[in-house]
């Protein structure tokens, strides 16, 4: 195996992974809370 | 065959230019093209100033000549970094600040003039020093590969870029980008592989037997490791607070779209450059013992691949030209337009005015392009050494600093930018001289960068913020752009379910990015590393 081609492909994943990484967590951290409340007053508005 | 290509790639952004016109309406339409762009478009920008001539004709020639690893492994891998900060942090934060160029960052957070004037000319210098340039060089082996004379290559590529930035300002930038980067995509997923086929990936590995450290991160060349983490270290400063990449965000219509951008976008970034570095290495194998290495993508094109594809991918270099140069010089006119004219003289204009003078502007910097790159003055080369990376010193610490720190002030500002740049030049300069002789792993960038940060830090600590700055730092700190896209989104009617399908959708594109990603780059680690 060559490890310095290996490093170049792994890189790239690597910079993909991150991206997608940093996302993820910005949706979980500032849109999953709010979309959770908003659920939760239309279940109760509903009731 | 060359130079019918170059006349319809030219006069499909002279008619895009035309077209998109009719859509400028206001003065946010002409800056941000009235912050409508979806995720397509704003991908398509991003990825299409990403690419320039730099990879499809310097690096790849230098992926040729020493080995596809010499600058893909770390230095480009800096660059993909960077592209993720400028997009994901710096140009959301920004746009969360409504700024809708870079220089109202520094306009909103300081308020003053001399900070303001300092960032504005480091910007004005630094686009037109590294445009030009860029259109200078690429200019040349084009002029050699269509046979039309230097000087009228660039009067035509200022006029095409003229009308469709006078006319269409950041729509125009925007739109023709996209559409052009289609051609871009040609050469990463059709052209680059057609080349690599050709030469088939036995006949590539082998090339290391011939050629010792080929497929190795030092090339044959043998470049020590430091020397490659120094490169790593330099792209990252480099793209992270360039503007061609951070304006890119502004336009865009709310967070997901940017969100989504920044997954796609920098997933394009290796993709578009690694498989044509793979095809450089491929054309060792087709065709060695090419001299003028710049032009090895430019050979594979005519020579190696079917007429109709090696027109696509001439296309494609001409629009990866095109595409960067626009953004650079349309930010160039906002800047003199909006940022020093408007703002700065506090001149009160209505929107026609605004409108106007913005278009005028682009008349005026193309008019400057032209003339500096037919004359081609030794002082531009000169200029060209430090315009790009110019941001990373100049104005990478000021803005992290501006966006991060609480006791961050006008004087701390001006210090950082001043010093920052003062010893990039001079560091550079001397070592030029053999002054300094400076080890191969340390680059002036990296210690111009850590003096400007230590004067930021000095000035910043033994100076106060005023209260306007006290003030805005919380006020910019109580900001954020997903609250806004959640006010705006929510305000609609089925205001939660849109919010949901906005979210999965988000979700999905960055989950699916990691399995395409891991797909491709395993497909070819297989193929050549194993």
């Amino acid at each position: 195996m060559n490890i310095d081609v290996f490093i170049l492909f792994f890189n790239a994943f690597l910079t993909t992974l991150l991206s997608s990484a940093v996302v993820i967590w910005i949706l979980r951290k500032k849109y999953l809370p709010v979309i959770r409340k908003m659920e939760k007053e239309q279940q109760e508005e509903n009731k | 065959m060359t130079s019918t290509i170059f006349f319809i790639v030219l006069a499909i952004y002279v008619i895009t230019g035309g077209v998109v016109a009719r859509f400028v309406k206001s003065k946010a339409d002409f800056y941000v093209m009235g912050e409508k762009g979806t995720t397509v478009l704003i991908v398509g920008t991003l990825a299409a100033t990403y690419l320039s001539a730099v990879t499809l004709l310097g690096i790849s020639g230098q992926s040729y000549a020493e080995g596809p690893l010499v600058i893909a492994t770390l230095g480009s891998f800096g660059a993909w970094i960077g592209t993720l900060l400028a997009v994901i942090y710096i140009g959301r934060k920004m746009k969360a600040l409504g700024c809708h160029t870079m220089p109202d960052f520094f306009e909103k957070r300081f308020n003053n003039k001399k900070v303001s004037i300092i960032a504005l000319i480091i910007m004005i210098i630094g686009l037109l020093g590294y445009g030009v340039i860029q259109l200078i060089g690429a200019g040349l082996v084009l002029s050699q590969v269509t046979g039309i004379a230097f000087p009228w290559m660039i009067v035509l590529f200022t006029v095409a870029l003229l009308v469709f930035c006078a006319l269409g300002g950041m729509y125009g930038v925007v739109i023709t980008d996209t559409i052009m980067l289609f051609t871009m995509l040609a050469i990463s997923c059709i052209i680059a592989p057609y080349l690599i086929g050709q030469a088939g990936f036995e006949n590539m590995k082998a090339l290391g037997e011939q050629l010792p450290y080929y497929w190795s991160i030092g090339g044959t060349e043998q470049r020590p490791i430091g020397w490659s983490i120094s490169q790593f270290l330099v792209w990252i400063l480099f793209f992270s607070c360039t503007p061609a990449l951070v304006s890119r965000v502004f336009p865009a219509r709310n967070d997901f779209v940017i969100l989504k951008s920044a997954v796609i976008g920098v997933f394009l970034a290796p993709f578009m450059q690694v498989i044509v570095f793979i095809a450089a290495g491929s054309m060792r194998v087709l065709q060695p013992g090419i001299e003028n290495t710049d032009n090895v993508m430019i050979i594979g094109f005519l020579e190696h691949v079917p007429s109709f594809l090696g027109g696509i991918g001439l296309a494609g270099l001409m629009a990866s030209i095109m595409s960067t140069a626009s953004t650079l010089f349309v930010l160039v006119g906002f800047a003199l337009a909006r940022d020093l004219y408007e703002h700065l003289n506090e001149k009160k204009m209505d929107e026609k005015q605004s409108l106007c003078l913005g278009r005028y502007a682009q008349i005026l910097v193309a008019a400057v392009v032209c003339i500096i790159a037919i004359m081609r003055p030794s002082a531009i080369y000169w200029i060209s050494i430090y315009a790009g990376a110019v941001f990373g010193v100049g104005w990478l610490p000021t803005v992290v600093g501006g966006l991060e720190w609480k006791r961050m002030n006008s004087k701390a500002a001006v210090g950082s930018m001043l010093i920052g740049t003062g010893a990039f030049i001079l560091i550079d300069e001397l070592s030029r001289r053999g002054v300094i002789p400076l080890p191969e792993q340390i680059d002036s960038l990296m210690i111009s960068f850590a003096v400007g940060v230590a004067a930021l830090l000095i000035i910043g600590f033994s100076t106060r913020p005023n209260e306007y700055e006290m003030e805005y730092f919380h006020t910019m700190k109580n900001t954020s752009i997903a609250d806004k896209t959640i006010q705006e989104i929510t305000a609609e009617k089925n205001g939660l379910s849109k919010l949901k399908k906005q979210y999965k959708q988000t979700m999905v594109i960055s989950v699916s990015f990691i399995f395409v990603a891991a797909l491709i780059w395993g497909y070819f680690f297989i193929r050549l590393g194993l």
